[in-house]
């Protein structure tokens, strides 16, 4: 039952690290991006990467992981996604797929097909009503709280927040402001693909690390960000735990139907309520 | 290509087709060619969804692994009756559509691309897992078909007949079908859908028709893509397959019948050749597909009509 809870806050938290990037990218541009997986999954090969340098530690590694991520969105945003603003949505969705597929290629090139698995950082355990726990999980659980609160500090008290609040609401408006819009949005975009970075960091330690590894994550934090109301922060942030929680009970009574069940809710949600982009 | 004039090959489009085929079938011999005729029946059915009524969908193997194991399932416990066990996969798949379809085609844009992602995801869980029992889970499942009188369907030469007949039939009917007011208006739904509306058309009830049409051409290649290789696997439902299908109708110029069977001719051609001279086939894909949307947005077939003169109408956009 505890661990039950425990796995769908977990998993939770960290389709909420993943899933914030896509829907703030979401909301600002319009542009589903594919290429989010991508980034994902090279936070985890960029930590397998630094950890033999850095002795083993994983502090340090989780750092320049995410910081790897920077140049490689800047990239994107700045040759593929920036010039396909305006276009019809489904260019974005071919390019960026276009990209993922050839960033998992490249992976595939350097580091090989073979999944890669990674040891438990923390490898403790904590003892909850005589149910032991992977201190590791609690962990990733403060850490998503921890990112959910700066992320409404940031969007809510600073000016530059502020900006990109108005711009998810209306773009025009705002440039009309003579504010440079695409530059915030850049911004938004690097910062979003940093914590799908730091997703991929935090989740490779639970799974194995392998060129893939980002698709399958990617379609369950569409499903997170299409439950959760289209660039709606605090939206994505329930739909992840709730979603997170679908995944640990199903998983609980059947394995290999938890991740079904997720696009099953969606489906039922968009039946409900459905979303026109 | 220059010379020829759009009328004309209008007119006697399905004779081009077909003489157009058997040159293929002995450029890179005829078992090949029936695998690029199923896939080319595929990418039309694909097109009436993306090039015609404006949708990109990323779940489009779900009706196509549908209809295949439809077929393989229906030739093993009813009737191992060609036509009819693809009969049974295009019923299936359409059915499949018809009840998945008032889903989908409320939605538009990424939402359609990803809740057909989605369905086609569960699908794939059904049969690798949840049906495994039935259809085999990852080693799949094989299908003997028995004679239908004199023809012999274990002879690949017939399979190939019949592909390239049943093709033919196809292109016929969807160009029938785009060329009606029916066709017409799923083009105003892709330009303008609220206008459509305001003329007075309901647009749901149409879409919805269009989609069933569509899954149901997409389960009749994959239940003949059964009668070709007598076996089914998973990969004939994985959702990340889907990409293929967009390629092709990309290269071949979406929003064109005949677009859709050069692109489907293009991409097997690349797919079949061209991993013996280039290792990293995914990043040639990927970068193919870069280039498409950056600068070659009409495909062949756009590019091949611009240069016959006339300025080929309706071109990707």
């Amino acid at each position: 039952m505890i661990n039950t809870l425990a796995y769908g806050l977990t998993i939770g938290g960290i389709l909420y690290i993943i899933s914030v990037g896509l829907s703030l990218t979401f909301g600002t541009m319009r542009i589903v991006n594919f290429a989010h997986a991508l980034i994902y999954t090279v936070g985890a090969y960029a930590l397998i990467a630094a950890l033999p340098f850095l002795g083993g530690y994983f502090v340090p590694a989780t750092v320049l992981a995410v910081l790897a991520a920077v140049p490689l969105s800047y990239v994107i945003e700045r040759y593929i996604i920036r010039r396909l603003y305006g276009a019809s949505i489904d260019y974005a969705i071919i390019a960026t797929y276009a990209v993922l597929l050839i960033g998992v290629d490249i992976t595939k090139w350097i580091w090989g097909a073979t999944p890669i698995p990674l040891s438990d950082p923390v490898n403790q355990y904590l003892n909850i009503f005589g149910v032991s726990l992977p201190v590791y999980r609690l962990i990733i659980i403060a850490l998503s709280l921890l990112v959910f609160l700066a992320l409404e500090i940031f969007l809510r008290r600073t000016m530059v927040g502020k900006i990109v609040v108005a711009g998810l609401e209306d773009r025009e408006a705002v440039s009309s402001l003579g504010i440079n819009v695409e530059k915030y949005f850049c911004l938004i975009f690097v910062i979003g693909s940093c914590l799908a970075a730091f997703g991929g960091v935090l989740y490779s330690p639970i799974t194995t690390v392998h060129p893939y590894m980002g698709f399958q994550v990617l379609l369950l934090s569409f499903a997170v960000v299409l439950v959760g109301g289209l660039g709606s922060m605090r939206g994505t942030f329930i739909s992840a735990f709730v979603l997170g929680m679908v995944m640990a009970v199903t998983g609980r009574f059947w394995g290999p139907a938890a991740e079904t069940m997720v696009f099953v809710v969606m489906a039922v949600v968009l039946i409900i309520k459905p979303i026109d982009v | 290509m220059k010379s020829i004039n759009t009328t004309t090959l209008k007119k006697f489009d399905l004779l081009f087709i077909a003489i157009a085929f058997v040159m293929l079938g002995y450029l890179v011999t005829f078992q090949r060619t029936t695998d690029f005729i199923i896939f080319c029946i595929f990418v039309v059915s694909y097109d009436l969804i993306y090039g015609y009524m404006g949708r990109l969908s990323f779940g489009h193997m779900l009706y196509l692994g549908t209809g295949a194991y439809a077929t393989a399932l229906f030739c093993d416990h009813v009737s191992s009756n060609p036509l009819l066990a693809i009969l049974a996969g295009v019923v299936c798949s359409a059915l499949l559509g018809a009840v998945l379809g008032p889903i989908v085609t409320r939605t538009t844009g990424a939402c359609f691309a990803l809740i057909n992602l989605a369905f086609n995801q569960v699908g794939y869980f059904l049969v690798l897992i949840g049906f495994s029992s039935y259809t085999g889970g990852e080693d799949g499942m094989s299908a003997f078909f028995g004679n239908l009188g004199p023809i012999n369907f274990n002879n690949k030469m017939t399979v190939y007949v019949f592909c390239l007949t049943i093709m033919l039939f196809v292109v016929y009917f969807v160009r029938r079908l785009t060329s009606s007011p029916f066709g017409i208006l799923l083009l105003t739904i892709k330009e303008n859908e609220s206008r459509s509306q305001f003329l007075g058309y309901n647009t749901v009830i149409y879409k919805l028709i269009a989609f069933i049409i569509s899954t149901g051409i997409a389960g009749l290649a994959g239940g003949l893509s059964i009668l070709n290789y007598t076996y089914v696997t998973p990969s004939f439902i994985d959702p990340t397959r889907n990409v293929e299908v967009i390629f092709a109708s990309l290269i071949g110029g979406a929003g064109s019948l005949y677009g859709a069977l050069a692109g489907g001719i293009t991409y097997m051609m690349i797919s079949n050749y061209l991993p013996n001279y280039i290792q990293r086939w995914e990043m040639f894909l990927g970068i193919m597909l870069l280039i498409l949307v950056f600068w070659f947005r009409a495909g062949v077939w756009g590019y091949l009509t611009r240069f016959s003169g006339k300025p080929g109408k309706e071109m990707g956009s």
